[in-house]
């Protein structure tokens, strides 16, 4: 397979560029997702040719507070899943989607998942192990120059200290994830 | 026939092992769990007893393991190796949790080693 290469397209022009990649042989959608950029968010699809196989990538940028696209599943309905699985993980809104439903999340889960800003549940409760230092037994009183460790990339409401365990869960059982 | 250089398993060679907490700390996935103690050795001659870490326990949950060998590349004295065993499936989750006896049982043979361009081999728990 030849690569069409990558187009950027802005979110506004993002149908119709589809739309006319479509028209000219693209007719295989492969995939489409979303990467977090931090303040923005890209969604991405490959659709494909399968007469010439040739393969394109089409990207758009979002603000990752308002992420709002059209849907391709008037051109492409295999679309649909992907655009589903991208709402649920990303927190893309599709207009014109009509199969909202969450594939795999409960619906009060809260922030989507696989935004940098949802912090993973598992590294909230659990300890790190990195945390473990050998016990001493040769000495009185450990060692106090050593200093703590921390795990890298946990938010500090995660770190589970006597103070801070308790505020990690409060917000946990309140749906409020950061 | 498995390739040596096959990445089936993370072994562990606990004799060369510092229990130093790189692995730990460096892991993504959090799943080397390690337990030690540190015991003072006197040693003739030397003018005072010095201090080593004695390793007590070490674990390698492969239910979490993601296999990146980030552990394998840093450790710093090659108590990590990548084997070619790969036969880990377990009925249960806790089945999957190895201690140092399992993750020493797959160290890679000299043989394997030496195809891998790895460590292996030399050092191995049989071999000490």
């Amino acid at each position: 397979m030849t690569s069409h290469g990558r187009t950027d397209v802005s979110p506004a022009d993002w149908l119709e560029a589809m739309a006319g990649l479509r028209s000219e042989g693209f007719v295989l959608f492969d995939f489409l997702t979303a990467v977090d950029r931090g303040a923005t968010l890209e969604v991405v699809a490959r659709i494909v040719n399968p007469v010439t196989r040739v393969t394109a990538m089409v990207w758009t940028t979002l603000p990752a507070d308002a992420a709002e696209l059209a849907s391709l599943s008037d051109y492409y309905l295999g679309a649909t899943w992907c655009e589903r699985e991208a709402a649920e993980m990303f927190g893309v809104t599709f207009i014109g989607l009509a199969d909202t439903r969450p594939l795999l999340l409960r619906a009060s889960l809260g922030k989507p998942p696989m935004r940098k800003s949802a912090p993973l549940v598992a590294r909230a409760i659990r300890d790190w192990p990195g945390a473990a230092q050998a016990t001493d037994d040769g000495r009185q009183g450990g060692n106090p120059s050593r200093r703590r460790q921390l795990p890298p990339g946990v938010p500090e409401v995660f770190l589970h200290d006597d103070v801070n365990g308790d505020v990690a869960s409060a917000e946990l059982a309140s749906g409020d994830q950061r | 026939m498995i390739p040596g250089e096959a990445h089936g398993t993370i072994a562990l060679s606990a004799s060369a092992c510092t229990s130093c907490m790189i692995c730990v700390r460096e892991c993504p996935t959090w799943c080397i769990e390690l337990d030690s103690h540190t015991e003072q050795v006197s040693e003739p001659g030397a003018r005072r007893p010095k201090t080593v870490n004695v390793l007590d326990a070490f674990r390698i949950d492969f239910g979490l393991c993601m296999y990146c060998g980030i552990c394998v590349d840093l450790c710093p004295f090659d108590a990590l190796a990548w084997s070619p065993e790969h036969d880990l499936a377990s009925t249960t989750a806790a089945g999957l949790v190895h201690g140092i006896e399992e993750l020493e049982s797959t160290w890679p043979s000299a043989d394997c080693a030496a195809e891998a361009g790895t460590p292996g081999g030399d050092g191995s728990p049989s071999d000490s």
